[in-house]
């Protein structure tokens, strides 16, 4: 019996908590399929649902809404991003966690306090620094913005190199492979959780920054845009009388391939981020 | 601490010594190589490395004459002409001067500064490789063919071959930026000296003076020991609560006397999942003055509640949550638990499940109740194991920009405090979100150099106190 | 061959002038060396001046020839002002056919304008739509390329005299003039309030309260507090350094404080900030007069329907006094960026934009008053119910000359006795005009 009420008191709690969690997510769902553009202040639900938005989001770009084109820019940013971070991510930790040599610990303290310096203050250097190549306003500057210090950020993925037991290596060794080729055929391959981890976590960057990414695409042209400063622009004071619930739309639409992604990567997600922890 | 101080000064001792040593016991090809880099490897018939090296050194004293120089030598004074145009009416074109750009200047000089240490570096580098290659010969062992130097690379310098291009990315883009935004904190670069059309020089200490000093008309001292107050507070608090929430979701969900453990994990990850930007907006907006929260509320006598007790102005018609310092401090920890909690959960959940079970059955056989192993065996380990992670998401909150950002902005926050709205700053800034309002709205670089410094320095103490746990070199052995 | 020995001659002419211009004074610094030669150009213009500048004009074609001339223009994120911006640029490029254009409109909201180009000048557009209020920064940035001379029309003869004032910055000209609505007046539903009850805050409130329903104004924002203290001939100005003078803590200021902590007191008033006060007349009716700019015409016309009208601010009483509450006139401008690599082209399109066939199509299309005389005389927009509320209270309006220290303290101040929070208004007062007339960095 008290076992009974036990079971039924903590999903009762677990109901009431999702009830917190979704609620926004349920208003932001609600009001994309809203007929009325602006902020809906007095009802939850809209008056009149209908589907424009998305449809406006798709086959109607306008000078203030290109969606499309945001997404093209985002997808192309976010795969270039996740493919060199997460090499450079691997590349660190191996080097960090399965090698040794002289300088090792001199660079990972530096490397952590490297890391600690705010970002945002250092945001106009790096901009002036992409001006002296030639990168600002280009989807190829982006990239390097996002993902060339991304070395900083090995540790969780060293943790979980560190966990691969070092006699694998050693065996690898006896037969006389290489650093790389151990790299390549022994350490790789049992990482899968982590790689997934750095994946996901590099792939994403790229859709929740708006602050950089419009500091380095100068261009105010909706074409050139990627989703996070596209969508953040609709919420100009300008702007949101008529696009919110269209801002809400893109919103659903980013969230619908993120979400499908966690779900399915969950459990590497989870191993992963909680090998590297064990060990961060 | 200490320890690692000492030996990071006896790496440096070592390292200046194997040069001196170089120089002092080696051949002509080794001094030689002093003045061309490639000359030692000539010496020991390595002509391709010797050629190489050459070049190498010739490429970049063209890259330093040629590139850098002209910046660095215009360093001490950061340029002294200012750009002057004047318009032809007839060509329709501006003549312009040859003018200095302070930013140009400090930027490039910087970067100079960077790129002669870093060959000073090689040099060094290469100096002892040559030395070694003399006593090698001297000695009439073998000497390496290229192939095989290339074939190191690949085995035990390996490391040097992973770490060359993240390195690089981070020196440009890290370090680079970090030296030349400490430079910017004792310089003038504010609103009235913005390059490229006017010039800004160094002014020492003055920046500093001023971010601890307070008087009627500078509030910046009296603004900043406030943010940096509630930075703290936020910091500690906001990775307190999620990170207890976390463990606390995570174990009501995976005990086994809940059912569909997939289905509520789910809906708690799918907030991870919409863009942090997106709904943090989305929340600014329902919980501004006027928004649906205070909409739906508007008749159900909570807001005459709150005001007879004292927690609403009585002049207001809604209740203030992100307008109003206290409210608005409260309600975005409340927010951040929103926020943080799914995935703190997730992580949470991965290493309860991985809980050495033997430890859990000899306590139970004990006769340990519930509530004793959660807290003498669960979260001992628990700690022992995110220990580290704990502080990372500390630092991380201390740089938290987006929460405080968004909210204020969509909230709608006004400050409230006359002496903060002087220094352009809000009750419930953070150091970081203050940066960059400076910088973004009001072009005062030199003041968010200085907070910058503040917050990197707050952060690297943190750090450091809980350094030899972060690096755990030692364990990392016993692990493998 | 003609031509170049034309321009030949001209350029000689004016470097001799130029001579003469600073010859007697030779201890004259540079600056007022270039203002001599100006002044001299400009006389030397009144002889031929069609020639002079058609040739100019004629040069600069031929010197496009066999290049793409790439131009960024930003301006409002506006749907109506993109598309009209689109046609005006359309028929631009089709005045030169000879030359191949690339012109790319940008959204960028004119009250961010600022922020964005201070951040890089030289990558930011080369035309830029831009609010008055950040000429000063412009200039003392040095973003702004300044209106030596103009080559299609004169803006200074054309527009009105105040908005052209508003365009100079020590006595020198930097942007074009494009509109001269940039105010804020009252709306109201004439179903609920009539025309009596609107002319004083006074009337206005008791008679919102009577029909049960709210009137608005969002007092926590410099802008708009700015009105009340006007009202009063009470001072802000900013000094040449770029800091303020504001003696709004005075006796006088204290009665102000005082009156608006009395009516945002009223049960009938809402302090409300725009985006949420269109959203509450769709979503609710509830609020039916409402402080705002022509900006936001079209949500709040469909809001009142036919009840729509707008007119000038009310008065406040004060001491038995009816005062007249002043507000900030405001303009938009047309920048030509200093770092233009196009600088020939971006100003002769900043003319294009701004001459009064297209401010008047641009007015049409946006609702907005065209900064040009003649423009501004269109029916369309004499009739129009928003602009009427406009021109009443452009009266009592002044040009919003103000350093950036005044805008967090004077939110804080609005926002303090808007919702009551402030007990000690004196001290409130003090602590603001400290604040506002701090030193500018």
């Amino acid at each position: 019996m008290k076992k009974m009420i036990n079971i039924i008191w903590r999903h009762l709690l677990l109901i009431f908590l999702v009830i917190i969690w979704l609620f926004p997510i349920v208003w932001l769902v609600v009001t994309s399929f809203s007929s009325y553009k602006g902020v809906n202040t007095f009802n939850f639900f809209p008056e009149e649902w209908s589907i424009d938005n998305y449809v406006q989001l798709f086959t109607r770009p306008d000078t203030a809404a290109n969606f499309p084109a945001w997404f093209k820019n985002s997808m192309i940013v976010g795969v270039c991003c996740c493919i060199i971070s997460t090499t450079f991510v691997v590349m660190v930790a191996y080097a960090m966690s399965c090698m040794r040599f002289k300088s090792r610990k001199g660079i990972m303290s530096f490397a952590i306090i490297a890391g600690m310096f705010p970002g945002v203050l250092s945001m106009i250097a790096v901009y002036f620094v992409m001006k002296q190549f030639g990168l600002i306003d280009s989807l190829f500057g982006l990239v390097i913005v996002y993902s060339a210090s991304s070395g900083l950020g090995y540790l969780i993925c060293k943790g979980f190199f560190d966990t691969i037991p070092a006699s694998l290596r050693e065996a690898a060794k006896i037969e006389g492979a290489s650093q790389l080729t151990t790299f390549v055929k022994v350490v790789l391959p049992l990482s899968r959780p982590i790689l997934v981890y750095t994946v996901i976590n590099s792939f994403l960057s790229p859709w929740m920054d708006f602050v950089m990414a419009r500091l380095m695409i100068r261009s105010k042209d909706a074409n050139d845009w990627t989703v996070a400063i596209g969508l953040y622009n609709l919420l100009d004071r300008n702007l949101i009388n008529d696009y919110f619930s269209v801002f809400c739309a893109g919103g659903v639409i980013v969230a619908i391939p993120i979400s499908i992604l966690f779900v399915i990567m969950q459990k590497f997600y989870v191993e992963g981020v909680t090998g590297g922890a064990v060990k961060g | 601490m200490k320890a690692a101080m000492k030996k990071l000064l006896q790496g440096f001792k070592n390292f200046f010594a194997d040069f001196g040593n170089a120089i002092t016991k080696g051949d002509i090809w080794t001094r030689l190589s002093l003045i061309f880099m490639g000359a030692g490897y000539f010496g020991r018939k390595q002509y391709i490395k010797g050629i190489f090296m050459t070049v190498f050194e010739v490429l970049c004293i063209i890259a330093f004459v040629g590139f850098f120089l002209p910046y660095l030598l215009k360093f001490d004074t950061l340029g002294d002409v200012e750009r002057v145009a004047v318009f032809d009416p007839v060509t329709m074109t501006d003549v312009v001067n040859d003018y200095d750009n302070s930013l140009l200047i400090l930027l490039m000089g910087t970067m100079g500064i960077v790129f002669v240490i870093a060959f000073i570096f090689v040099y060094i580098l290469n100096t002892r490789a040559v030395y070694r290659l003399q006593v090698t010969e001297e000695q009439g062992k073998h000497i390496n063919t290229l192939a095989e130097d290339i074939r190191r690379f690949a085995n035990d310098r390996f490391h040097i071959t992973l770490l060359a291009l993240p390195a690089l990315g981070v020196i440009l883009f890290t370090i680079v930026p970090l030296i030349f935004m400490v430079f910017v904190a004792f310089t003038n670069y504010d609103e009235n000296h913005l390059a490229p059309s006017k010039l800004f020089t160094w002014v020492g200490l003055d920046n500093f003076i001023s971010l601890f000093t307070t008087s009627a008309t500078a509030t910046f001292g009296y603004t900043f020991v406030r943010i940096l107050a509630w930075t703290l507070i936020w910091a500690v608090v906001a990775t307190f609560t999620t990170y207890i929430g976390g463990i606390l979701l995570a174990k009501l969900i995976n005990d086994k006397l809940t059912y569909g453990k997939r289905f509520w994990r789910t809906c708690f990850v799918i907030t991870i999942a919409i863009p942090q930007f997106v709904t943090l907006l989305l929340i600014g907006k329902m919980f501004s003055n006027y928004g649906i929260i205070n909409g739906l509320l508007a008749d159900t006598g909570i807001l005459e509640f709150l005001q007879s007790i004292g927690l609403v102005g009585e002049g207001l018609s809604y209740i203030p949550f992100l307008t109003k310092p206290g409210w608005a401090h409260i309600m975005i920890i409340i927010i951040n638990i929103w926020i943080g909690v799914p995935y703190q959960m997730l992580v949470a959940t991965g290493i309860l499940m991985n809980i050495p079970s033997d430890q859990l059955e000899s306590a139970r056989i004990d006769g340990a109740t519930n509530r004793q192993i959660f807290w003498k065996i669960i979260m001992p380990y628990y700690l022992f194991i995110t220990g580290p992670s704990l502080i990372t998401s500390f630092i991380g909150n201390i740089n938290n920009f987006n929460v405080i950002y968004l909210l204020a902005s969509s909230g709608g926050y006004v400050t409230t405090d006359m002496s903060m709205a002087a220094s352009q700053a809000k009750e419930i800034d953070l150091l970081i979100t203050w940066l960059f309002t400076l910088t973004n709205d009001y072009s005062n670089f030199k003041m968010a150099s200085v907070i910058g410094i503040v917050v990197f320095i707050i952060c690297a103490v943190f750090t450091l106190l809980t350094y030899t746990r972060m690096i755990a070199g030692d364990k990392e052995e016993e692990f493998q | 061959m003609k031509k170049k020995v034309l321009s030949l001659i001209l350029v000689a002419a004016m470097g001799v002038s130029m001579l003469v211009g600073c010859g007697g004074t030779g201890t004259e610094d540079s600056q007022s060396e270039s203002e001599s030669k100006n002044s001299e150009a400009g006389s030397e213009d009144k002889d031929g001046e069609f020639v002079v500048k058609q040739d100019a004009i004629d040069n600069l074609i031929a010197s496009s020839e066999g290049k793409t001339v790439h131009l960024d223009v930003w301006c409002s994120e506006t749907t109506a002002y993109q598309e009209v911006m689109g046609e005006v640029i359309e028929a631009f490029k089709a005045q030169y056919p000879d030359v191949s254009f690339e012109i790319v409109i940008g959204a960028q909201s004119e009250a961010g304008c600022k922020d964005r180009v201070l951040e890089d000048p030289e990558a930011a557009a080369d035309v830029f739509v831009f609010a008055d209020d950040q000429i000063n920064d412009l200039v003392k940035a040095g973003a702004l390329q300044e209106v030596v001379t103009t080559y299609t029309y004169d803006p200074a003869v054309t527009n009105d005299e105040a908005t052209v004032e508003a365009t100079k910055v020590n006595g020198k000209m930097y942007a074009y003039p494009l509109t001269a609505s940039n105010g804020y007046f009252l709306y109201y539903d004439s179903r609920y309030v009539s025309a009596e009850d609107v002319k004083s805050w006074e009337t206005l409130l008791a008679a919102a309260e009577k029909a049960g329903k709210k009137v608005g104004m969002n007092i926590g924002d410099g802008w708009y507090i700015y009105s009340f203290f006007a009202g009063a001939d009470l001072e802000l100005t900013m000094n040449a350094d770029g800091s303020n003078s504001c003696n709004w803590n005075n006796e006088t200021g204290l009665k102000v404080a005082n009156k608006i902590k009395e009516i945002a007191s009223n049960s009938a008033f809402i302090s409300i900030n725009n985006t949420d006060a269109t959203a509450r007349m769709k979503a609710s009716g509830d609020l039916v007069a409402y402080v705002d700019g022509t900006w936001d015409a079209t949500p709040i016309s469909e809001a009142y329907g036919e009840g729509y009208s707008a007119t000038k601010l009310p008065t406040y009483n004060l001491d038995g006094e009816d005062v007249q509450m002043g507000s900030y006139a405001g303009y938009k401008f047309v920048g030509v960026n200093s770092y233009s690599q196009e600088k020939g082209w971006a100003m002769l399109l900043a003319e294009y934009i701004t001459n009064e066939e297209n401010q008047s199509k641009i007015g049409v299309a946006t609702t907005e008053m065209p900064a040009n005389t003649e423009a501004a005389k269109a029916p369309e927009l004499q009739n129009n119910v928003a602009l009427k509320g406009l021109s009443e209270q452009y009266p009592f309006s002044d040009r919003q000359v103000v350093g950036g220290k005044y805008w967090d303290p004077a939110a804080s101040l609005g926002a303090g006795l808007a919702d009551g929070s402030i007990t000690d208004i004196q001290q409130a007062l003090n602590d603001a005009v400290l604040g506002i007339t701090q030193p500018a960095n």
